[in-house]
This record gives structure tokens, sequence and C-alpha cells, in this order.
């Protein structure tokens, strides 16, 4: 709230969902946005914060050929990134580069590396290997989860292996496990299942109602947290997968979207359909017995949300950290409007 | 200053005493010790020249006073002469008189030396005499004397060959102690001779002996004797050497087998019927006991402290498991007073055992139980009443608001009443509980305080998602079971803010009233009960409930609109032909809740009030830009519909969706209502709609459009939120082109009518 007038915004056109931070750039702040209209010539945005940090520019503007639902850049090549598209009735996946020499072209075009096209389903996202310059890829759809191994010289991608959801399970989002590459977690409706990308078999599943976004915590192996619409945000240890560490309340509307801050321990970001973006500091470093005892006892629990960024419009879809400047996170509203703000007062207090 | 000390002393008398000192002692200089440093003028000084006083004299004073000066020397040297014919005469007298006296003394002594000698001589005579007499008077007296002391054995030994006899005589006189005290005295012989001479005699006293011990026993033993009789008996018996201490081990025995019959009763002594004599009798017989025990066996006392300690110990324990059988503070008065009043008794007779003390312990113990079950019968009932809402179909399902007056009168009056009841126990005034008056007080006070406590915990673990707890008490689980089980969560709800509000003031002024000025605990604890934080933990408690609610409800609603919008393809949706069955399942979902919410919470005000009549107005309300927008051709551009939704927002004041939630029936139902349509909303976002799906959804707002107007608070933000879905849907519609208001009228017609059709039918 104090901190709302501090926010950085930068309009994008249309209505938007997506937005990902470009790992690969280290040399700038940058975010990769694109638009989702139905109807309109659907765009990709290079938004690059200045050094100083007070502005957002459009560093390049690319046409895309659909609307986009979810768009992640490749962690290893800034040029190189993934989107899920649709044109109302069929769902697609491609891998793109952005063409050199950009600049010099008015509306350059995006140079299509490879489709990731499967035989059915509606495709949800697309997963990158968690860090470093790898060739594997996932896919998931409502159905299926697929293990692509991505040739970006030769401009192919194939099938490596895949393995369906369950008939009753429609699969909507998921994480790549940091610590352990072999594992992935999915959302699926009312669990989270974890699969074993070598034998591509399910290895454990969660009972976690309405879940629809997860994220790894980037230091701590096996927890992870997950928004789920009605119920807020759940801490989980998966080594004590029946209840969650934590229980944080979420949005007053659904909670769309999780994210770990890559850098300090506990700080969470949450997105909903209240149109705010809260901050929350977690204690996810207690062990067995203190986790127990805090959460009978929350009434002595001090307030978790750090604070509540509310000047939106409309609700909201697309959150990421910078993992440059692990401070600084980016949030798009539905209706096209990137913030980007700092947390740095909040770091401080700790 | 000397001089002036001097004066007032008699000059003659001075004078005189100087004389007469100089007289009587025998050096003139101290007599004159006084007068030496007397100046010239003083006449009496030995020093004294009577030229230079003439002098002085004459020179001092005038004719008059030479001639007044020689008037009173001339007095004084007469009164001066008499005073010495006065002493010359009365020496003369002694000296006459001594010299009689002296003349006397001669004439006595001289006949004594004759009678002197007479006196001796005859003394002389008197002792020879006596000397005679003994010489000859010696030889009887030794005979004499042997006479006697063979006298004196031969009627020892009359006395034992007697004795059998004696003591039988005295055994038919019942004079017991004398028979103990003839036996005692033969002892000593038998002990010498019994083996020998007295054989015979020893056997037969002994025999004898025998049966005084037995009678002597056996009036100990006997209740009818009097307690003096026993108490003798127990001294005789004692002065046989009888091993009294058996005896009184069996005594003992004895008496804590009439302990066991004087055990409390609780129940028959609250029963007004019962009858209470017995167990007074029974105490009475106690005290005399002790009493009788105390005289007998003065060295009895550790042992009766004991026993009567452990007759009120186990009188407290009865009563200590009486009060956890949910009984009245009448109850726990009668058994109380029982109690004390034989504490009084035995203490009375018993004064060592500080029973009094002792049962003030105990009786600490027995209230702070009371109170404490007190709170949690409370605690049960309210739970009780309750879980009356989960009670299985089959057995008559309570309403809601049924289960919520229950409840709230459980809580006020029960907890109301509990207060009464400790009440009744503070203003008793039998002597035990005045003394526990301020412990009683911090007890009820603590014991309050944890109540609330444990009352929001018991609320807590009611509305935690986990059944387990209510499984504990049989009842339904499935969908039955969490129908109802929101039902228990309202209830929890407007009950924790029933709490907060009424109750928690009602018991905080009935404490101040009665109960107030306890603190034995002293100041800096501050009073046990805390009124202000209870009421801080059950409106949070009540907030989380309504929140709970809220949200349990519109998860179903969610679902329902999840399920409606992942089946059909909207994309190949067809055209609209009625107002599509989710909508009745939606309004349905609603009338449930605000049938529920109507039974549980207060009715608000309504912040909106329609001006203009009915529904017809319900598109004139409707944003007009919005109309305008929808009413354009396909053709026209997306881009400047965004464009003018967004200059439409601008425009509006922007709604507030979400607002905090209120105790009232409007509020909540508007919340759930709010958070349905932005569900609602955020599905439509999600999908991809041509002409016929938007119209579809356009058709279905627009019909719950009215019943949602009559049923919410806050018009403005529903209307709002409508028209957002319906913006929604155009943004994510491939040909946004709305059906034509005359049938978009006449769908909406024919499912009223078909619902009223169905309403009669079903009525």
């Amino acid at each position: 709230m104090q901190a709302a007038s501090s926010g950085i915004g930068y309009g994008l056109k249309y209505q938007a969902r997506c937005i990902s931070d470009v790992k690969a750039d280290t040399d700038h702040t940058s975010f990769l946005a694109g638009t989702l209209s139905l109807k309109e010539e659907n765009e990709v945005h290079l938004i690059r914060l200045s050094s100083s940090g007070t502005e957002l520019f459009c560093e390049g503007l690319f046409s895309h050929p659909n609307e986009i639902w979810d768009l992640v850049s490749c962690p290893f090549d800034q040029r190189i990134f993934s989107t899920v598209y649709s044109n109302g009735e069929t769902y697609g996946a491609a891998i793109w580069q952005i063409p050199e020499l950009y600049g010099e072209l008015n509306s350059p075009q995006l140079e299509r590396i490879t489709s990731l096209d499967t035989d059915s389903g509606k495709i949800k996202c697309i997963l990158w290997w968690p860090s470093g310059r790898h060739d594997k890829l996932i896919s998931i759809n409502e159905e299926n989860l697929y293990l692509w191994n991505l040739d970006v010289s030769k401009k192919t991608a194939q099938v490596q292996s895949q393995d369906s959801a369950g008939m009753l399970h429609k699969l909507s989002g998921g994480a790549w496990d940091p610590h352990d590459v072999s594992s992935v977690a999915a959302t699926c409706e009312s669990y989270l299942q974890f699969w074993d990308v070598r034998t591509m078999k399910k290895t454990m599943s969660i009972e976690c109602s309405h879940v629809c976004s997860v994220d790894y915590h980037p230091q701590k192996q096996h927890i992870l947290v997950t928004a789920e619409h009605e119920s807020g945000i759940h801490i989980w240890d998966l080594r004590k997968p029946k209840v969650p560490i934590q229980e944080l309340p979420g949005h007053t509307h659904w909670t769309w979207t999780v994210k770990c801050n890559p850098e300090y321990d506990g700080m969470i970001l949450s997105a909903g359909t209240d149109s705010t973006v809260n901050l929350w500091l977690a204690s996810t470093n207690h062990d067995e017995l203190t986790t127990e005892r805090q959460v009978d006892s929350s009434a002595r629990w001090v307030d978790p949300l750090l604070n509540t960024y509310s000047d939106y419009e409309d609700s909201i879809y697309g959150l990421t950290w910078s993992s440059r400047e692990p401070w600084i996170f980016a949030s798009l509203s539905y209706d096209g409007r990137v913030v980007v703000e700092s947390v740095k007062p909040f770091i401080s207090k700790k | 200053m000397v001089g002036e000390e001097v004066v007032p002393m008699d000059d003659k008398a001075k004078r005189m005493r100087d004389l007469l000192s100089s007289f009587y002692s025998p050096d003139p200089s101290i007599s004159n010790n006084t007068s030496k440093h007397a100046s010239l003028d003083d006449i009496n000084s030995t020093s004294f020249d009577p030229d230079q006083y003439m002098n002085i004299l004459a020179h001092k004073s005038n004719l008059e006073g030479l001639l007044q000066r020689h008037v009173e020397m001339a007095a004084e040297i007469k009164n001066l002469d008499t005073d010495l014919q006065m002493l010359v005469y009365e020496n003369y007298n002694k000296f006459i008189s001594a010299t009689d006296t002296i003349k006397r003394m001669k004439s006595n002594i001289s006949g004594m030396e004759t009678n002197m000698e007479q006196l001796l001589e005859k003394i002389m005579s008197v002792q020879s005499r006596s000397d005679s007499v003994n010489t000859s008077l010696f030889d009887k007296r030794e005979h004499i004397e042997k006479l006697h002391r063979t006298c004196n054995l031969l009627r020892k030994v009359q006395f034992i060959y007697d004795l059998p006899d004696r003591l039988s005589k005295c055994i038919k006189s019942e004079a017991y102690a004398d028979a103990v005290r003839f036996y005692i005295g033969a002892m000593p012989i038998f002990k010498a001779y019994g083996d020998s001479s007295f054989r015979d005699c020893k056997q037969a006293s002994e025999e004898a002996i025998a049966v005084v011990v037995k009678n002597l026993q056996g009036k100990l033993f006997s209740d009818s004797e009097s307690i003096q009789v026993r108490a003798d008996a127990a001294v005789l018996l004692k002065q046989l050497d009888f091993p009294v201490n058996n005896l009184k081990a069996k005594l003992f025995e004895k008496l804590e087998q009439s302990i066991t019959d004087i055990r409390l009763n609780p129940e028959e002594i609250n029963n007004p019927s019962g009858d209470r004599s017995t167990h007074e009798a029974a105490i009475h017989e106690f005290v005399e006991a002790v009493c009788a025990f105390r005289v007998i066996f003065p060295d009895s006392e550790e042992q009766l402290v004991k026993v009567a300690e452990d007759l009120v110990t186990k009188n407290f324990v009865i009563a200590e498991e009486y009060v956890k059988t949910r009984i009245s503070p009448e109850d726990l008065l009668g058994v109380l007073r029982v109690i004390w009043n034989d504490v009084l008794l035995i203490d009375e007779v018993l004064q060592e055992a500080a029973l009094s003390n002792h049962s003030l312990e105990a009786a600490k113990v027995v209230v702070t139980s009371f109170v404490r079950s007190a709170f949690f019968h409370l605690l049960q009932d309210i739970s009780d009443s309750l879980l009356q809402i989960l009670k299985k179909e089959g057995a008559e399902q309570c309403t809601l608001d049924v289960v919520l007056d229950a409840s709230t009168k459980a809580v006020l009056q029960g907890g109301l009443n509990v207060l009464l009841d400790f009440r009744k126990i503070l203003d008793d005034d039998s002597g035990i509980l005045v003394r526990l008056r301020e412990l009683i007080i911090d007890w009820v006070q603590e014991g309050l305080q944890e109540f609330f406590r444990q009352l929001e915990d018991q609320f807590l673990l009611f509305s935690g998602r986990n059944h387990s707890s209510i499984q504990v008490h049989g009842l339904a689980e499935g969908t039955q079971g969490d129908k109802a089980f929101a039902g228990l969560v309202l209830v929890l709800a407007q009950l924790s803010a029933f709490i907060e509000q009424t109750v928690i003031p009602k018991v905080t002024e009935e404490i101040a009233a009665s109960f107030s000025g306890g603190s034995v605990r002293g100041y800096e604890s501050g009073p046990a009960f805390v009124p202000g934080e209870i009421c801080r933990k059950f409106r949070s408690a009540g907030e989380k409930f309504l929140h709970l609610y809220i949200n349990m409800r519109n998860q179903r609603v969610s679902l329902l609109l999840k399920k409606r919008f992942t089946t059909p393809n909207w994309v190949k949706h067809k055209e609209p032909r009625e107002v599509h069955m989710f909508v009745d399942l939606f309004l349905q979902e609603l009338e449930i809740i605000v049938n529920e919410v109507k039974q549980i919470l207060p009715q608000g005000r309504r912040k909106h009030h329609r001006t203009d009549s009915n529904g017809s107005s319900a598109s004139s309300r409707s944003n007009p830009l919005r109309e305008e927008k929808l009413g354009r051709s396909n053709t026209q551009r997306a881009r400047s519909q965004l464009l003018e939704t967004h200059l439409a927002k601008l425009f509006k004041q922007k709604v507030e969706i979400f607002t905090k939630v209120e105790y009232t029936q409007e509020s909540v139902v508007t919340t759930i209502v709010k958070l349905g349509l932005k569900s609602f909303q955020e599905f439509v976002r999600l999908q991809t709609f041509n002409r016929s799906g938007f119209q579809q959804i356009q058709l279905d707002i627009q019909f719950v459009r009215i019943p949602l107007r009559e049923i919410v608070e806050d018009e403005a933000a529903i209307d709002f939120l409508l028209d957002e879905v319906i913006v929604a849907t155009a943004e994510r519609c491939l040909d946004p082109i709305p059906l034509e208001p005359p049938i978009l009228d006449k769908l909406i017609r024919a499912k009223l009518a078909k619902t009223e059709e169905q309403n009669t039918i079903s009525s």
C-alpha cells in the first residue's frame, strides 16, 4: 500500500496473462510478456528495467500469431522462449527465437524453432530444465506429460517419453524440482502429482483441493508451495505429505499463482483475482517439532503477510521474481499492465 | 548570698542548737565550725569582741535603733539565764535518779547466790533418778519389741491366708479396686514364698484375681458401663500388669469399624425424606467413643487424631466423588454442612487433631472440583446443544434457528445459572465456606476464564475440517454431514458474536457484583477473569467462523460453476433455447444459504434500497455503455471495445467488491454472491466462446439478475459484477453479438412460467 506508489508501470496494448523473467540475460533485468487477445494481432514484449531502476522500456516488440496462454524464457539463452498459444479452438506450443538484429526491423517476426505438437489435448504449460544448458523440456497438457528432447541447432524436438495423468485427472500446470531434476510436480485439480522423469512414472501424490499453482523452494529441498483457488497458500514438506507445514490465508478471491523468491528464504509472492499481490514471509526452516506447535498456536503467530500491493485494476495472472535482482518482481494484471516493484524495504526488516 | 540563706533561721534557735552541741560534743572546735567565719557583729561567735561590736553598733545605728537593740538584748539575756537554769536543774534531777537506781540494784543482788545453789542440787538428783529407771526397764523393753514384731508378722501371714477369701468377697461386692490393692500388697510375699509355703494361697488368690481381670475386661469392653468405670477398669488392669495395649488395639479396631458406619452417604443427606438422624447418631456415638478413649487411654491421642483425620478425609473423598456427579449447589452445601458439623463435634473432643484446618484443605479440594465440574458440565451442555445439528436424519433434524436458540440459551442461561450456583455457595454462612470465600472467588474467576478458553477451543475443534472430533460423538458424515456442517459453522459464528456481545458483558457484570474482591493471588497478577481478552478471542473466532462458512458455501458454488464451464465445448455451442439448468442449481444453492442465514443472523439494513419498482428496470439499470457497445455490430473493433471498457471503468466509481463481512443476513449472502459472480467471471475468462455461447451466458446472467437483487444488500456491486461477467464473455467471444432484447425477454418469461408451473405442481 505505501509501496504501491513505488511501482513502475508499463502498459501492454491488450489483455495479458503471462510474464516471464529472462533468466539468461545477466546484464539487464528483463522480462518477457505475451498478450492474450482473441481477435487482434498478439505481441510479445521484451521489457527491460533501466539501469537506474526507475523506468521500464520496451526493448523489443514481436508479433505472435496467436493469443498466448503461457510463456517461459529459456534459462540458458535469452533469445529463446517457449509459448503456449490458442486460436480459440485449438491449442499449441512452440519454441521461439528472437531474431538477430531485431532493433533494425520495424516489426520483426519471431523465428519459430520448433513446435511441440502432440496428437491430443489442450496444452497447458512448458517447463524448461531448471538450470543450465540442457536439451530437455517438459510439456504438460490436460491428459499427458511429455518429455521432449530439444535440439536448438537442428531445430527439432522429439518426444522422448510420456505418461498419462489418468482417466479422471486433468493436469493444469507444474514445476520442475531444482534440487532433484528427475522429479516434476504437476497440479491436477485436487491433487499434486509427482513424476520421475527417468522412468516417466508417477511417484507420489498429495491431496490438495483446487490446486492451481506450484513452486519449489529454490534453496531448500523437499519444500514446495502451492496456491489453491479457494483455500489460499499451503507450504509442504515432501517428506511429510499428509499435512501442510504451514497455511497462509491467500487472497479474498482466488489465489492464482505463487512464487518463491530465488534468493531470500521464506519470501513468497502470491497474486490473486482480487487484484492484489501479497508478499508473505513464511518460515520454512523450522523443524518437525516446532512446526507442529506453531501450526497449533496460530494465535501467537506473527502475521506472515508483509505487504499487499493493491494498485491494480484487474485480476493478476502473471507474476515473476527477477533472478538478476531478486528483490524485484514483475506482475501482470489482466488489463495488460506490467508493474515492477521492489521488496527491498521488507528485506531489511529481517 | 550566704547571709540571705542564714537569715530565715531563727537566731535564737540557732544559738540554742550551738549551745547544746557545744555542751554534748567533746570538741568545741567542731561545733563552732559554722561560726568561724561569722562577721564581727555576730555576738555568738567565739571571737566576739564586745568593744568592736559596740563600736560597730553605735556607728551603724541611730539612737532609736540602739535603744531598741538594748531592749532586745536585755530580753535575750534574761531568756538565756532561764535556759541555763533549766539545764542545770534537769541535770541535777537525772543525777539523783541514777543514784537511786544504783542503790536498789545493790540490795537486790545480795540474795541471788543461795537460790542458784539450791537449783543445781535439785537437777542433780533428777538426773540420777532417771538413770536408775532406765537401767531397770531396759530388759523388758527389748522383750516387748520382739513380741511386737512377731505380732506384725503373724498379722501379715494371716492377711495372706485370708487373701483368697477377701478377694472373693471383693469380687462379690465388686470392690475391684480393693481387690487389686490387696493383691498387689501380697505380691512381694507371693514372689518370695509363693512356691513353697503359700502355694495354695497363691493359687487361690491368683484364681480370684483372674476372675477380677476377666470382670475388669468385661467392664472395659461393655459400652453400657459409664466411662469412669471403664477408665478405672483400665487403670486397674494396667496395675495388674495386664497387656492393656492389646486391649487398646482391639478397641481401636472397634472404633475404626464404627467409622465405616458413619461414612457419608450424600444421596441420603440430600434426599429430603432421607433420614439424617442415623448419621447424626453415629457421629455422636463416635464422639462419645473418642471421649471415652481419651479418658481410658490418656496416651492414645495420636491414634485418635489419626482415626478422626481418616474419617474426615474419607468423607471429603466421598464428597469429591459426589461432586463429580453433577450436583446442585444445595446438595454440595448439604454435604459440606454435615461434614463440617461432624468436624466441629470431633474438634470439641479432640482439639489436638486440628481437624478444622485439615478439613479446610480438604474442602478446598472439594469446592475447586465442584467449580471445575460445574464449568465442565456447562461446556458439555453447550456442545451437546450445538451438535444437535449434526444428528443423523431419521431422528428429527433440528433446524438451525432452534439449535442456535438452544445454544445461546445454554451459554447465557447456563453461564448465569452456574454463577448463581457459585453465589449460593458464596452466600452460605456455614463456617467452612466463609473462610474459603476469597479463594472461591478466585476459583470462580479462574474457572470462568478457563471455561471460555475451552469453549473457544471446542468451537475451533468443531469447525475443524477434521471431522474426527465430531465422529466421536457418533454423528453423521458424508454429504448430509457436510451440509449440516456448514450450518454448524454458521451457528458457531453467530454464537461467538453473541458470546462476545451479550454473554461476556453480562457475566462480567455478575462477576463484578458478586465475585469481586478475591485476588488472594496478589495484585500484580490481576484478576483471573479478563473479559477483554475473552471478547477479543471470540470476536476473532466469530469472524473466522463466518469466513469459514462463506468459504464453504462458496466452494459449492464454485464447484457448480466449474462443472458448468468445463463440460460443454463453448466454441461449438448451440443457439440458446432456454435459460440453462445450472442457473436453477445456482439459485437453489443461494436459496439454501439464504435460508440458513435467515435462521441465524440478524437482518441488517439495506444500503441501497431500490427506488424503482420491479424487475423491468433491469436493463435500464445496467451499464449504458455496455448496452451500446453490445448493440454495435461485430465489425466493431475489439480494440476499441477494450478501450471502452477501460473508459467505462474510469467513469464508474470503482466498486468495492470485497468489503468486510458483517453479522447480517444480507452481508453474508451478498459476500457469497459476490464471490460467486467473481468466480463466474474468472471461469469465463478461461474459455473461448462462439456467438451462441456468449448469448447463452447473456441469457443466464439476465435471468439471475432479478432474483439476485432480491437477496443482496449492495445492488450496485452485484450489477457491476454481472456486467463484468458479460463484458468478460464478450471479450472472450469470437463473435460477440448479443441476443435481441425481445428474444431475451421471451426466453426469460418462458423460464419464469416454467418455474411457476413446477412450483404449483410441487406444491
